[in-house]
């Protein structure tokens, strides 16, 4: 009998052990040979790599009436974006930017709202602004969603802001990769032409035909997979994705823990691999490498990024203490009916 | 800004200080916050902790990541403020968010109490950003409060020194007002010839001043920012013992380096008995309550025989007595003289002990004389005359009859002579004995003399190596003295600044008295105890590491201590650094000597 962990840890819901076949298309774009490709050093001109995250949080679910009889469900909700610029060589400190919490007041679409503006008891401790969002649906969830949505977006905005743009076929060789983002998740929406890069930290389907598969649990440290073209069932979205390891896994875990996929978003022609992308995919490696975490750190290392962990914590707190804010929202409450 | 994250109270608070800002240990800040109502209320403190560290991070190892460029953190500098004052007296905490201000200029006055002391402070030395430490002279002349502390290492705590520089601000500063002249010193020289030079310009305080000026950033040298004159201490005068050597010789001071200017100074036996000066030979009187009475006595028995009247004999520095025949081999040895009379001439300390023995133990067949024996026992007595024995030889330059009456007159130690501000007695050559016995008749006479004559004419003491006359334990004549300066020569004019490795050794209502405190340099484990309560513990940590010619100042009006660097001296403080040139040019000193 063998028996091997799952190296995330239990609480993280379906963990790695499971993957779902994916019955959509995969072609090779970078080579057709089908073995370990090993890392390469960073190039010089790579100068920024920014990390980037979101973050979000459903501070209360309303139940509204406006001032024209009209009456819904909303929330109170605040979602953060967030970057962290590092140089991949080392020269510079770390820093965050643009880590600043934005706050909304979903509502049902037919309710007339004004923006609303928590102040405190104390002068020292500044004001929660919530600007009017109206939701798409009218389900109990339809909050939350939109709250996803504004978060997902300045996401993907912020991600590609920041990163050096990628050509979009043979002619455009305009730009070199001199700032490179590194987006925690899948890649979302259609095309934008940043260099983002998509990590996948928990991998839930098995882009790979059973025959490549074992190649995964080969790689070394560093190594990575070659390029492949890969396009939704229902032809949707493409995106060029490989796959790297960054650690060995340790004898107990699971042969596929230490692995990534990576991802960004395909060009058009469905034959071109911008020569950014290949640059991405060869620096991946080390780049990953070096921004792993470890074990003692982060249950879930090294996939979950050095910075990353340090965005997150920097997000959490920039959207405040949840308790305190739900203080504030039902003091703010009580003074509008006068209870306080 | 005040922080948030630490307790904000009204006598202690942490602030952060902003990227670009830098905050040392000792700067003194300045805090303004709002009341609900609309008033102000202003805090005044001095920073006693600084510290930086990782914002964000949660494990020691980020650092490497942080260094790395890997994870984003930010250095949080944040500095712990001590309040020194808040005004108005609205104990109310400040605010986290209130902005945090360097204390210059009025806020500095503030923060220091300056504004109390008025025309009264004195330059006690510079702060550490070059700013001018008031010093409340109203706590030194006895007014309301008096003595000085000052507590330290030897030789790197720089005791002596700090104690002549605050003289010389006293005495130059202008703070003693029209009455400048008026104001004396007494200092005692215990180690060296350090003091002897104290009249002469040292040659090397321009180079060394400008060298500090430099190091520090100052905008002058210290003195300038101070306003205090680069001089040499004025109308000094210096007493020496005299060289020991046989009756009758030439009485020379016993001094080394200085070749003029030191007057010897003596006593005529005569004023040993007549001033009751034989308690101040017993150093541990304690050893016995049955010595006590002895001393008692026979000082009682001195003092009548040192009258004029008694006896009929002249007021003469010897005494005469005509009950004593001493043996032949006394006479031999001992240069006794017989005068016409019959009465035999008493000229040196010896010839007094051996009268004394006489007395008491010869006399009678060994019975002694009655009249001085009393009824104490043989063993007592003989442990007195001992004890006299021991220190026959320390006191006999020092106390005798072989001078002419004039010398008796002229070399009499006086600090209070006109014309002169400062004196300085040197000791350092006697014998521990005789150490004690000179400082203590030369405070029992001041004290004395200041009893009558009230307190106009402010004296300093001096005195270095306290815990020596004045220890925590036992009881000594010395000991006497000083307690009476220290709890009523405030009233009287005699200001203590007195000085001591160990504060824990000296006797504490003498520390208690001193209503301004300083510690330099101090043993760690020194610094722990009770009579260093006064410094908060981050200080008395740091009096450890205190360098040369930095100093803690403590004074009433300031409730934190505040670290105080002082200049170097302008006064020589050995022989090879006198100025021979008293400050001229080559050129000027060549005018002089040519015309």
């Amino acid at each position: 009998m063998r028996i091997r962990l799952d190296p995330w840890p239990v609480d993280i819901e379906g963990g790695q052990l499971t993957l779902k076949d994916f019955n959509g298309e995969i072609q090779d774009v970078e080579t057709p040979r089908w073995a370990a490709i090993p890392a390469r050093p960073i190039p010089e001109r790579l100068r920024q790599v920014f990390v980037v995250d979101g973050k979000r949080r459903m501070e209360s679910r309303l139940f509204i009436e406006d001032d024209h009889g009209q009456s819904g469900l909303g929330g109170f909700g605040a979602y953060v974006v967030g970057a962290v610029e590092l140089c991949p060589h080392g020269t510079r400190q770390a820093e965050l930017r643009a880590v600043k919490a934005a706050r909304i007041l979903a509502h049902a679409p037919d309710l007339r709202i004004d923006p609303m503006t928590l102040s405190p008891r104390h002068p020292h401790t500044g004001q929660l602004e919530y600007t009017p969002v109206p939701m798409t649906g009218t389900d109990a969830l339809a909050a939350l969603n939109v709250l996803q949505q504004h978060m997902l977006a300045a996401e993907q905005n912020l991600s590609h802001d920041l990163a050096s743009r990628v050509p979009a076929d043979d002619q455009d060789d305009r730009e070199w990769l001199s700032a490179l983002t590194v987006q925690d998740g899948t890649l979302r929406g259609r095309n934008l032409n940043g260099a983002v890069v998509g990590c996948v930290k928990t991998m839930e389907t098995m882009y790979l035909p059973a025959d490549r598969a074992s190649l995964l649990s080969e790689l070394k440290p560093g190594e990575r997979t070659p390029v492949m073209r890969m396009t939704y069932s229902n032809g949707q979205f493409t995106r060029l994705i490989w796959y790297v390891r960054l650690c060995e896994a340790a004898f107990y875990q699971h042969p596929m823990a230490g692995v990534m996929r990576l991802e960004m978003f395909a060009p058009d022609d469905p034959s071109f691999l911008p020569p950014i992308v290949r640059q991405v995919a060869n620096l991946s490696g080390t780049l990953l490498r070096r921004l792993g975490s470890h074990a003692h750190k982060d249950p879930r290392a090294p996939q979950n990024l050095i910075p990353t962990a340090a965005l997150e914590q920097a997000m959490g707190r920039s959207m405040g203490s949840a308790d305190l804010v739900t203080r504030r929202i039902r003091a703010h409450i009580a003074g509008l009916q006068g209870v306080a | 800004m005040v922080l948030g994250t630490q307790d904000v109270t009204p006598v202690s608070f942490w602030f952060a200080v902003l990227p670009g800002a830098s905050v040392q240990l000792d700067d003194l800040v300045a805090v303004q916050t709002r009341k609900p109502d609309g008033s102000f209320v202003n805090f005044y403190g001095i920073v006693d902790h600084v510290r930086t560290r990782h914002e964000g991070v949660t494990f020691d190892s980020d650092v490497q990541d942080v260094a790395a460029g890997l994870l984003p953190a930010s250095v949080s500098y944040a500095a712990r403020v001590l309040v020194t004052r808040v005004n108005p007296e609205n104990f109310i905490p400040p605010q986290p968010g209130d902005g945090v201000r360097h204390a210059r200029g009025d806020d500095l006055r503030m923060a220091l109490s300056a504004d109390k002391m008025g025309e009264k402070a004195f330059p006690g030395g510079l702060l550490a950003d070059g700013q001018v430490l008031p010093v409340n002279y109203r706590f030194v002349n006895g007014e309301n409060g008096g003595h000085i502390n000052i507590s330290g290492i030897s030789g790197v705590a720089t005791k002596t020194s700090y104690a002549l520089f605050l003289l010389h601000s006293i005495f130059r500063s202008g703070v003693m007002g029209t009455g400048a002249s008026a104001g004396r010193a007494l200092i005692f020289n215990v180690k060296g010839e350090d003091l002897l030079f104290l009249d002469k310009r040292n040659r090397e305080v321009e180079s060394r001043e400008a060298q500090a000026q430099a190091q520090k950033g100052l905008p002058d040298h210290r003195y300038a920012l101070m306003g205090l004159p680069v001089e040499a201490f004025r109308d000094v005068q210096f007493l020496a013992p005299p060289r020991p050597g046989s009756a009758g010789a030439a009485i020379v001071p016993h001094v080394e380096q200085r070749g003029e200017g030191v007057t010897p100074f003596l006593y005529s036996l005569r004023e040993f008995c007549a001033r009751r000066m034989l308690p101040y030979v017993f150093v541990d009187r304690d050893a016995s309550v049955n010595l006590g009475f002895v001393i008692g006595s026979i000082e009682e028995r001195l003092y009548r025989m040192a009258q004029p009247s008694a006896g009929g004999t002249a007021d003469t520095p010897y005494l005469t007595v005509e009950d004593w025949q001493p043996d032949t081999e006394q006479v031999l040895d001992e240069d006794v003289r017989f005068d016409e009379m019959g009465s035999v001439r008493i000229s040196t300390f010896a010839q007094l002990v051996a009268y004394l023995e006489y007395k008491l133990l010869d006399a009678n067949d060994g019975e002694g004389d009655r009249k001085w024996v009393g009824k104490q026992s043989p063993a007592t007595l003989q442990a007195f005359i001992r004890r006299l024995r021991g220190v026959q030889k320390h006191l006999t330059p020092l106390v005798r009859g072989d001078v002419s009456a004039d010398q008796a007159a002229r070399f009499r130690p006086d600090p209070l002579k006109p014309g002169v501000q400062t004196t300085v007695v040197d000791i350092h050559t006697l014998s521990a004995t005789a150490q004690m016995f000179i400082v203590g008749v030369l405070l029992r006479d001041l004290f004395e003399h200041k009893e009558r004559v009230g307190r106009q004419d402010t004296v300093f003491v001096v005195l270095d190596e306290l815990n020596k006359y004045a220890p925590r334990d036992g009881d000594s004549p010395i000991k006497d003295v000083l307690l009476d300066i220290a709890e009523r020569g405030r009233s009287l004019g005699i200001i203590l600044i007195g000085a001591q490795q160990t504060a824990s050794e000296v006797e504490r209502r003498i520390v208690s008295n001193a209503a301004i405190r300083v510690v330099g340099r101090l043993d760690l484990a020194e610094a722990e105890r009770p009579e260093y309560r006064f410094l908060p513990q981050s200080f008395r940590a740091r009096a450890g590491i205190l360098q040369p010619g930095t100093m803690l100042v403590s004074q009433p009006d300031v409730p934190n201590p505040v670290l105080v660097n002082y200049p170097f001296p302008a006064w020589a403080t050995r022989l090879d650094e006198v100025d021979d040139l008293q400050g001229k040019k080559v050129e000027e000193v060549g005018e002089d000597w040519l015309y």
